[in-house]
């Protein structure tokens, strides 16, 4: 957001899939939306409906997770740029980079990991407590959302390191 | 020390749980290992991540030992569940820890994988808190709506006729004091801590402080943990948790639960025993929770009808009141 | 080396990848993941990052800012968030200054219904900013003004600030929500002092600005009518008890939605990009909490907050004094951390103390360390806390609102609007004095409301 750099490859193929992915996360929060309403005002009616609460979190973390890789590309994580204001760009673009990197890394790590964490939510049987959702059911588009946010942060890296040149 | 251990939980250090059942329980291991054991508390989920993922937290290691509630974590400890079914505990805290010691091996153990329990416990059990009504049979409860405490607890007010609400505890004085919901099955011992005297009128329960079904806690251990441990440091830990420890803090619980109570009653709250024959019918409206449980847990290849059976009888057993 | 030793340099290096300008986030993921992996092993991190995000992620109570915030970029698309500017330029634009005071006056109705301090002044920044350099405000006052602004929302109800400090203290949060409301009363009045002081001492710095005629300003106080509906569509039902913070939220974003298709000021264009800004602010906030969750376990693991709990318990000194220097560590941390982290990390290891000193969980006003019960200290210290907290929202090096406003307006250079701030700052640091010596307050009317 406070980012000074050229916004990043946003369009291209990378570009418009991000974007479009990071749009389906705002149509599940649109359905977490609906859900709530429902919640609301079926209670109000006599219909009520139980699992909002579980369906809330759940889709919730779904839908931040998708706007992780759109966040990285456009480049809207917040830097304290006061220090560095009167530096070179090029000091400036390697800083830039070197948070790319740690962008890649993260990705990288918690796809690792999170894959990981799919197959023991799977193999415990953890399930939320009304509707008996798995949890792991979950994992499946975080983990394509932390991919994308790895190939995003690439892109993001290689237009830094042209900065830098 | 030779040996330090992290255990992590979900409540705040001033909570009873806290203070009087895990740090005696703690010191206790150190006293028992002269000093060659150090555990170190780390409460309100200090160590990160959210209560439900405790249990996970304890199985990869990242924690050496957790207290959670078993109904973070639903489906994963189906036949410890039967301790929680109303008309399976009644009000007997010590009884029914002790009955879950004695059929640990036998009937709980094998889902309890990559943890090394140290001990099961119950809560004082689900007491009925009403905002406005003084509900003295199932039908002044039917078309009400009654915030769950675990999955059965959903079915119990399913079977007095009422509305099941799912709702994170701290959010339950705002729910009681707006009529999101007309009140709650959730033990007295809350009430101090969520002020739930000012939003009720009518705590609620049988004759001789019976209630409708509770809900397990454990504390345990990282399974490769405990036994990497030599003999010596596994006997301190037994030897701080056993039976004399688990009526100990079945008394803890009861205190809890009364100091609830009692704050209610001095804040005008009115304190409602059932007659025998009033609880009766409480009784027979929820039998067919214990019922669809068994139905429920057979599809995992569980006997229910051989655990209900079993867990009356060492409750039974073990009855202190 | 010690464990607080290594804590302490792991704040140190996180001081220095900021200045780095490394993306708070992830210098935040960074020191909290190499610390955890240099106190414990990296096996103990790894393990614990197989369900730490999606844990954190997917807190109930913490879905009320990804809605939140589309419900302010569909208001800010609809008109609304315009409309409610224009009106308070209306009734405040005739004196000098007035249009900074507009600007105060709608963040603080914007902040009655939005739980994000960030997304109040990113709102109120795109809607009042241009309207202040086009009456000729100085960048200082201007950017200023508006990041200031922000800070209203956490103590103005619903906050998500403040649902999490009920959570961390169990504090009834209808209480809470009680007692910020005249302490958030008296910020805007004296936000709007600020200004007028302001304005006679730098003369130029504010002129007289939205000054209209009869007609001009009835038409703009009629706008408000939508707005208002809207807002009371939320905030009446979170009070009348027809839901909590998150169905309210999720009614109010249908709500503005429905306005804007009414009123046509929505397209399929405009639907496309809140969504995206939702995308582009959540993910931001997201990953910082992440990071605080982070930071937090590294902390904890290391024992600083503990070491500073057990200080402040045998130091000694009276419980004013441990409030005071709780208080100062809460200004001094807000320098480096944005509110959310703050309140995460530090108040589940100062509360404790502060109960401890005061004579325990259950202790009533009669023979207590701060001569009121605990009860009541822990709405009062909660007040104070968060007033505090916000606070490091305006202060640098890291100050989000700051970071938020400068973004909206890049040919103001960040320190000019760090000095348009800090009058602000100074009046912030009046009014805890006031909180301070008059705890009823905050008191008052959460009793009221427990006794009516
Ligand atoms: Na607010
Ligand atoms: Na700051």
């Amino acid at each position: 957001m406070s980012d000074d750099a050229p916004p990043g490859p946003a369009d291209g193929v990378l570009g418009r899939l991000v974007t479009l992915w990071a749009l389906l996360g705002g149509g599940l929060l649109a359905g977490i939306v609906a859900v709530n309403l429902w919640a609301v005002i079926g209670g109000a009616v006599g219909i009520p409906f139980a699992g909002d609460f579980e369906l809330t979190e759940m889709g919730t973390a779904v839908a931040v997770f998708t706007f992780l890789p759109y966040c990285q590309l456009t480049r809207q994580n917040v830097t304290a740029e006061i220090f560095t204001a009167r530096a070179s760009p090029r000091l400036v673009a390697w800083l830039s980079a070197v948070g790319s990197a740690l962008a890649v890394v993260f990705g990288a790590v918690l796809l690792w990991r999170m894959s990981a964490g799919l197959m023991d939510q799977r193999s415990y049987g953890y399930a939320t407590t009304i509707l008996q959702i798995p949890v792991w059911w979950a994992f499946v588009p975080i983990l394509i959302s932390l991919g994308m946010l790895c190939l995003a942060a690439i892109a993001t890296l290689r237009n830094d390191i042209d900065g830098g040149r | 020390q030779e040996y330090s251990f992290t255990l992590h939980h979900f409540l705040g250090p001033q909570a009873p749980a806290h203070s009087q059942m895990l740090e005696p329980w703690a010191r206790q291991v150190e006293r028992n290992s002269d000093g060659r054991v150090a555990i170190e508390i780390f409460p309100s989920m200090t160590l990160g991540g959210r209560p439900t993922e405790l249990i996970q937290q304890a199985r990869d290691g990242v924690v050496d030992l957790i207290w959670t509630l078993n109904g973070y974590t639903p489906g994963l400890f189906p036949r410890t569940e039967v301790f929680e079914l109303p008309t399976v505990f009644e009000n007997d805290i010590p009884a029914t820890n002790l009955a879950m010691r004695a059929l640990f091996d036998a009937y709980l153990a094998e889902e309890y994988q990559g943890l090394e329990v140290m001990f099961l416990h119950a809560h004082a059990g689900q007491g009925i808190q009403m905002v406005d009504m003084a509900a003295r049979s199932p039908s002044d409860l039917e078309r009400t709506s009654l915030r769950i405490p675990t999955r059965t607890g959903a079915w119990v007010i399913e079977a007095l006729g009422a509305q099941p609400v799912a709702m994170p505890v701290p959010e339950l004085p705002q729910a009681l004091s707006k009529g999101v919901v007309d009140g709650a099955l959730i033990p007295w011992e809350i009430i101090p801590a969520l002020r739930i005297f000012q939003q009720t009128e009518y705590q609620i329960e049988g004759p001789n402080a019976e209630r409708l079904g509770t809900s397990v806690f454990q504390v345990s251990m990282n399974q490769s943990r405990w036994d990497d441990l030599p003999e010596d440091i596994q006997a301190a830990f037994r030897d701080a948790s056993n039976e004399e420890f688990l009526r100990q803090i079945g008394d803890v619980w009861r205190q809890a639960d009364d100091t609830g109570i009692r704050i209610a009653v001095e804040n005008g709250n009115q304190h409602l025993m059932l007659t025998a024959e009033e609880w009766a019918s409480f009784e027979d409206a929820v039998a067919p929770v214990v019922e669809r449980w068994q139905d429920e847990v057979s599809g995992s290849d569980i006997d229910g009808e051989a655990l209900v059976e079993a867990a009356r009888q060492a409750i039974a057993d073990n009855a202190t009141r | 080396m010690a464990p607080v030793t290594i804590g302490l340099l792991g704040l140190l290096a996180l001081i220095l990848l900021i200045a780095a300008r490394l993306p708070i986030g992830y210098a935040m993921i960074v020191v909290g993941a190499g610390g955890i992996a240099w106190l414990n092993g990296p096996g103990i991190l790894l393990n614990q990052l197989k369900t730490l995000a999606y844990g954190q992620f997917s807190i109930y109570d913490l879905s009320v800012v990804p809605m939140f915030i589309l419900m302010g970029a569909l208001a800010t698309r609809t008109g609304l968030s315009r409309d409610l500017f224009r009106a308070a330029n209306a009734w405040f634009g005739w004196m000098r200054g007035g249009t900074a005071m507009a600007s105060i006056a709608a963040c603080a109705g914007f902040g009655a219904v939005c739980g994000s301090s960030l997304a109040t002044a990113s709102t109120m920044g795109k809607v009042a900013l241009p309207e202040l350099r086009r009456f000729g405000y100085s960048p200082a006052l201007a950017t200023g003004s508006i990041a200031a602004g922000g800070v209203l929302g956490i103590l103005i109800p619903p906050s998500v600030a403040l649902v999490i400090y009920a959570i961390i203290v169990e504090a009834n949060i209808v209480a809470m929500f009680a007692a910020a409301l005249i302490p958030g009363l008296i910020s805007v009045g004296m936000f709007l002092v600020t200004i007028a002081i302001y304005v006679r001492v730098f003369p130029g710095s504010g002129p007289v600005g939205g000054a209209e005629d009869r007609a001009a300003f009835w038409a703009a106080t009629r706008g408000v009518i939508p707005t208002l509906i809207v807002f009371g569509i939320v905030i009446g039902g979170i009070y009348a008890g027809l839901y909590n913070p998150t169905p309210a939220a999720a009614i109010g974003v249908f709500a503005v939605l429905v306005f804007g298709l009414l009123r046509r000021t929505l397209g399929l264009r405009d639907l496309r990009d809140s969504v995206l800004e939702t995308a582009a602010t959540t993910g931001m906030i997201y990953l910082i909490l992440l990071g605080a969750e982070l930071l937090k376990i590294f902390m904890s693991r290391a024992r600083v907050p503990q070491a500073a709990a057990e200080w402040a318990v045998n130091s000694g000194l009276t419980p004013m004094a441990v409030l005071l220097i709780l208080l100062l560590a809460l200004v001094l941390l807000g320098c480096l951390m944005d509110s959310l982290s703050m309140i995460l990390l530090v108040l589940p290891f100062f509360w404790p103390v502060l109960s401890e000193i005061n004579g325990g969980l259950y202790q009533g006003a009669e023979g207590s360390g701060f001569g009121m019960s605990t009860e009541d200290l822990k709405i009062w210290f909660g007040i104070l806390a968060l007033v505090v907290v916000e606070l490091g929202l305006i202060t640098p090096p890291v100050g989000m609102n700051v970071f938020v406003i400068s973004s909206l307006a890049r040919d103001v250079p960040m320190a000019t609007t760090f000095r348009g701030v800090a009058p602000f700052f100074g009046a912030e640091i009046v009014r805890v004095a006031i909180l301070l010596s008059l705890p009823a307050l905050s008191l008052w009317l959460p009793r009221v409301i427990a006794g009516g």
